[in-house]
């Protein structure tokens, strides 16, 4: 798997635990898509309005199509409206039903049937990739970004549509849940992509959660981007070099200079160990080729930094898997 | 103003509130072992399905039953988790009225295939298991993790939900009369209802309605008394024995999202009594804000040499941007909080923080000033 052929499919999901720097991938690889040429819409579920915010995105209603900055297209998907739209479709009731349908009997089949909300969802998705423009016919989207919720939620969302369909034994939801996991499960059109920092507890994460994707769902990996690398490029030696110094710092003020500037780049090594050490546990333990996004230092998070994101991507070498599981 | 430790001190159950992927666990356990180091008996539970708990304490495996944690200190430290299917079954196994039930429940097909992601039942057993350590009076100090949610509000609203998911009102109007009277009847009683039970059944399959009501029936008497229960948490949630901690990072997102949970508490009148700023960029003496780059990078390369000096140099001068912006973010928000609040803040180590060690090394900061 390379960028070139991840975006020859038609879904890409990215997922990981939360604060990885999940939406800044899914806006960077939206970015990238667009960059070359595709018609890219980027949809995030029960969402903040992240990906509106990153890409300077008008923040629009929940299903409404609107166009940010790079050429992207952006979603808010809600698992609520979603089912309602899908119900509205199957059960073209009358007005009276309607208003029951609207009531009691509504609430009591969406809190029967738990897990319907996140079906519907991907439901919706698919609706999105396959729809056609109706004047000429051609495919609305070439790719579509899904921007999943934090990890334990996003393996929640895509094992609905095997419980769906193991669930209801019979009937529309059945088959609907039936095409669904075809579709997810199908490497020429899905991709899962993992997002993870290299540390210990979202490694821990990460390999739990590929194990899922692979052993338990079927479902297709994309690439397993390692976001905010320290990378160290000075040695032991320089920074002994600048303690002694510190010591025989000319005055007080240059003493405290140098001093910090050993605090500093302590800091830094520690965490670049840190995430060396944990890049080849997920090199050994995950079977995904990997794309390391550096840490990038600025005051703040915006559509700057998101594009420097994506051109690492496109820049960045694809590690070769190291480790192969049995 | 307070500091976290009289928070810890003047109360009996401590909620770590945050979005996902601020050190909300982390946090937590140290804020428990610090409890324990305290003298007090206490127990830290969690909800987190990915066991990170397991890791930062360095237990293997950390089962649904209360496990000693070893530290010598003159308290004591227990570690808990909710897993969630095995909680569902655990409380199936618990309040079955009759063994007939239990076996009906374990074996309906959505349970079987659902019980995972029924809405709010992680948040809700983590709260059923909270009043009932609270009420054990086991533990003088009871720290919880909630759940990874995008909104941190979600865990507590999930005892409402679940109370509406088992409206008792629901199940006697819609899925009794079916179950006992059976399809034929209900049809033709009401043509309304019967009409749309049609399409349901085309969409879904006649099977899967009667498992559907089946389990509902089943599980309505499992939740005999839930009422009462979801009274009694909502009590002990907003009484003054229990103080919530909101958990954040200097990151705008999370920040953006802190801002939002604690104008909702306030409207909740939940008692938010502390925040914790995790990973902070620790600025350096204010001084240094003024010194000349150009001057610095010489220095450092004198010191160090030409060839690693400038990437020094330059590391120095990243680390004060990242630290400046994290103390503006931090500045702006405290400023917004209640004067009372007492408040956090935990440098970004030069290391991952997931071991006894490592919650030690925490603790000062976190309970100090």
């Amino acid at each position: 798997m390379t960028l070139d052929s991840l975006f020859r499919r038609r879904l890409l999901v990215v997922a990981g635990k939360g604060g990885v720097g999940k939406t800044t991938v899914a806006c960077a690889l939206a970015l990238e898509g667009a960059r070359r040429g595709h018609r890219v819409l980027l949809c995030e579920v029960d969402g903040l309005a992240r990906t509106a915010h990153l890409l300077h995105g008008r923040e629009g209603a929940v299903g409404e199509v609107v166009e940010a900055r790079g050429g992207v297209f952006l979603m808010a998907l809600e698992g609520k409206a979603a089912l309602a739209e899908y119900l509205q479709l199957i059960i073209p009731v009358s007005r009276l039903l309607r208003a029951v349908f609207s009531s009691r009997i509504y609430q009591y089949f969406v809190a029967a049937a738990p897990g319907l909300k996140e079906l519907m969802t991907l439901g919706k998705i698919w609706y999105e990739i396959d729809r056609c423009d109706e004047a000429t016919g051609r495919r609305l989207w070439d790719l579509v970004i899904l921007d999943a919720p934090a990890t334990g939620h996003s393996l929640q969302y895509l094992r609905m549509p095997a419980a769906a369909r193991d669930a209801f034994t019979a009937g529309l939801v059945h088959r609907e849940a039936e095409r669904l996991v075809q579709k997810l499960t199908d490497p020429m059109r899905t991709a899962i992509n993992l997002v993870t920092t290299a540390e210990e507890m979202p490694v821990n994460e990460t390999v739990g959660m590929y194990h899922q994707l692979h052993d338990e769902l079927h479902m297709p990996t994309g690439l397993l981007f390692v976001n905010r690398m320290h990378r160290r490029e000075f040695s032991d030696e320089a920074m002994q070099r600048v303690r002694a110094a510190a010591a025989r710092g000319r005055d007080a003020r240059e003493r405290t200079v140098l001093e910090e500037v050993v605090a500093r780049a302590r800091e830094h090594a520690g965490w670049a160990a840190v995430n060396a050490r944990y890049r080849t546990r997920l090199a050994e333990q995950v079977n995904v080729p990997i794309v390391e996004i550096p840490f990038l230092f600025t005051e703040e998070f915006g559509f700057a930094e998101v594009k420097v994101v994506a051109e690492h991507m496109c820049h960045a070498p694809l590690a070769a898997r190291r480790g192969q599981r049995a | 103003m307070k500091s976290i430790a009289d928070v810890m001190a003047a109360h009996q159950v401590i909620i770590c509130a945050g979005s996902g992927g601020v050190g909300k666990t982390t946090s937590a356990a140290a804020l428990a072992l610090y409890a324990a180091q305290q003298g007090r008996r206490t127990i830290v539970l969690t909800i987190d399905p990915a066991r990170r708990l397991a890791d930062a304490l360095g237990l293997r495996e950390l089962g649904n039953e209360a496990r000693e944690v070893k530290i010598k200190s003159r308290g004591s430290l227990s570690a808990m988790m909710l897993d969630q299917k095995g909680a569902w079954d655990k409380l199936v196994e618990r309040h079955a009225p009759s063994e007939e039930i239990r076996q009906r429940i374990l074996a309906n097909h959505f349970y079987q295939h659902l019980s995972q992601s029924f809405a709010g039942s992680q948040e809700y057993m983590a709260v059923e298991q909270l009043a009932e350590l609270h009420s054990s009076g086991r533990y003088d100090a009871i720290v919880v993790d909630t759940p990874p949610t995008r909104h941190a509000l979600d865990f507590l609203e999930a005892p409402r939900r679940i109370a509406d998911f088992l409206d008792r009102q629901i199940i006697r109007w819609f899925v009794k009369p079916y179950f006992s009277a059976g399809w034929a009847t209900l049809r033709t009683m009401n043509r309304t209802v019967g009409a749309l039970f049609r399409r349901l059944e085309d969409a879904t399959g006649v099977s899967a309605l009667v498992e559907v009501s089946d389990f509902f029936t089943s599980m309505a008497s499992l939740f005999e008394g839930f009422e009462a229960r979801v009274a009694r948490v909502n009590r002990l949630l907003k009484s003054k024995e229990t103080a919530f901690v909101l958990v954040a990072s200097p990151d705008e997102q999370v920040l953006t999202e802190a801002e939002y949970f604690c104008r909702k508490v306030t409207e909740l009148a939940v008692p938010l009594r502390g925040v914790v700023f995790n990973r902070v960029h620790r600025e350096s003496a204010l001084e240094l804000r003024t010194v000349d780059e150009d001057w610095l990078r010489n220095l450092v390369s004198r010191a160090a040499g030409a060839e690693h000096g400038p990437a020094l140099a330059e590391t120095f001068l990243n680390y004060e941007t990242l630290a400046q912006g994290d103390n503006l973010r931090v500045e702006a928000f405290r400023k917004q909080l209640p004067r009372r609040t007492a408040l956090a803040t935990v440098p970004n180590f030069e290391e991952d923080l997931h071991d006894l060690d490592g919650l030690r090394r925490m603790i000062p900061y976190l309970v100090g000033g």
